[in-house]
């Protein structure tokens, strides 16, 4: 991540490392909007190079044991410990049948050297625009599981995700894993246009449920507005099935009816024309499958 | 400060540190191992990289506290008994370095990238090591090395086209 800083060193701060969910909680209760927790660091450390954040405290989460779980159980899902790294997401080999949206999404994040570091937990709870993870989650309607000094409380991450670096998480709570429902007999993709640069301009996931009591089609776009939009109109235009003609009608409502931001990566005009782009490619692609 | 202890490139390391030091800073400075490039600080060249409890990390965005107890391996601890290895004759042979700042990085991620897959496609090089760059554009070359090193037959690679490696995306 680069904003220009010209810092190479980090601010001081003291680093723990507890080993236990209490311990956690314990440092968040003593030290408060001084402390900051950190899986991976791959943000965090950017952001205090940068001195975005200068926390006097640090908790490195990873020693915690239950954190490290990553949990496929039939009929109730995937559950992602706070600590579990995208490339250990990745090397599990859970993903890519059933939750395939989010197998395509992670697996083009960064590099193998950064996803070896980054956690998925640490993915929504910087909560920038561009990160890849988040309407993949959605999509999938992934809930967090938050613990703190009231006991634990599960929060969807359509809502657990407020705005720019803006999450539903007190200063005396923690994330303890992202927990996603069996996806099975879904069909599931995720596409992303990045022109180059190191973010996505605008990005899309589908889910496409065939059958059972859930069938219809979920569809979020990420990195084109402060937060990951759902659209009721792309889904309505697929609900029939992906027909050449419903990739058309589904790209026009994406293009015409997702609010897109002007910043300093891209224009609102030039995400709404990405829209288009990567709605018919994410969807030509489901239909080939 | 804290007293740390790091086994890197084989050898028990003790040192005392701050708790904000980089693990970057920890090798370069206390250390002295200078095959460990600083170059942009915040995880994008890749020049950093070090191989942590047998894993590429890029060290700028790991801190020193965390490799406590743990084992480092550099561009150095991949030669054995001072003999070069494979890939790092190959890079000699093509000569897959300019100024050649960058090669230790790129040596140690292709050195992993053949131990893990002794025969890549050039997607799978590409993939490994989208994570480095090589400002002197001696993609090409390294392609060659690794061809060299790979395990599969050996076919002459075809005319050169504008090189893809490295450009992250």
């Amino acid at each position: 991540m680069s904003f220009g800083s010209p810092y190479t060193t980090l601010p001081d701060f003291e680093y723990h490392k507890p080993t236990t969910l209490e311990e956690v909680l314990g440092l968040l209760k003593q030290y408060g909007d001084e402390a900051k927790p950190m899986g991976g660091g791959v943000g965090l450390i950017a952001f205090m190079k940068e001195r975005l954040m200068s926390p006097a405290h640090v908790i490195d989460v990873k020693g915690v044991k239950e954190f490290k779980q990553l949990n496929n159980t039939t009929g109730r899902g995937l559950s992602v410990g706070a600590a579990v790294t995208l490339a250990e997401l990745l090397e599990g080999g859970m993903l890519k049948k059933d939750y395939t949206v989010l197998h395509e999404a992670i697996s083009k994040v960064a590099d193998p050297m950064i996803r070896r570091r980054a956690t998925l937990v640490g993915n929504l709870c910087e909560a920038i625009p561009w990160v890849d993870s988040p309407p993949a989650l959605i999509a999938l309607e992934a809930s967090v599981v938050i613990a703190g000094p009231d006991g634990r409380r599960s929060v969807p991450v359509s809502s657990f995700i407020r705005g720019p670096v803006d999450i539903d998480l007190g200063p005396s709570e923690i994330v303890t894993s992202v927990d996603i429902p069996q996806a099975k007999g879904t069909h599931s993709a995720f596409e992303k246009f990045t022109g180059g640069s190191e973010f996505s301009l605008a990005s899309v996931a589908v889910v496409v449920s065939d059958g059972g009591r859930n069938r219809g089609a979920r569809v979020v776009y990420g990195s084109v507005n402060s937060t990951p939009i759902r659209s009721a109109e792309v889904e309505e235009a697929i609900k029939g099935g992906i027909t050449p003609g419903s990739v058309r009608k589904a790209a026009d409502m994406a293009s015409e009816k997702v609010a897109c931001v002007d910043d300093v990566l891209a224009t609102a005009a030039y995400r709404k024309h990405l829209l288009k782009v990567i709605t018919t490619k994410v969807l030509r692609r489901m239909m080939s499958q | 400060m804290r007293e740390i202890s790091v086994i890197v490139n084989g050898r028990t390391r003790k040192r005392m540190i701050k708790d904000n030091e980089l693990l970057l800073d920890f090798l370069r400075e206390k250390l002295e191992v200078r095959s460990v490039k600083a170059a942009c600080w915040r995880g994008e060249c890749g020049l950093c990289t070090v191989l942590l409890d047998g894993h590429l990390v890029k060290s700028c965005l790991v801190l020193a506290v965390e490799a406590d107890g743990r084992e480092v391996r550099t561009v150095e601890g991949i030669t054995n008994d001072g003999e070069l290895a494979p890939i790092q004759k190959a890079f000699v042979n093509h000569g897959a370095a300019q100024c050649g700042f960058c090669t230790p990085a790129w040596v140690l991620a292709t050195h992993e990238l053949l131990k893990a897959n002794p025969n890549p496609s050039d997607a799978d090089l590409v993939e490994a090591t989208t994570g480095l760059v090589c400002r002197c554009g001696t993609y090409n070359q390294i392609r060659e090395a690794v061809a060299e090193v790979s395990a599969a037959p050996k076919v002459r690679s075809k005319p050169r086209e504008s090189p893809s490696l490295g450009i992250s995306g």
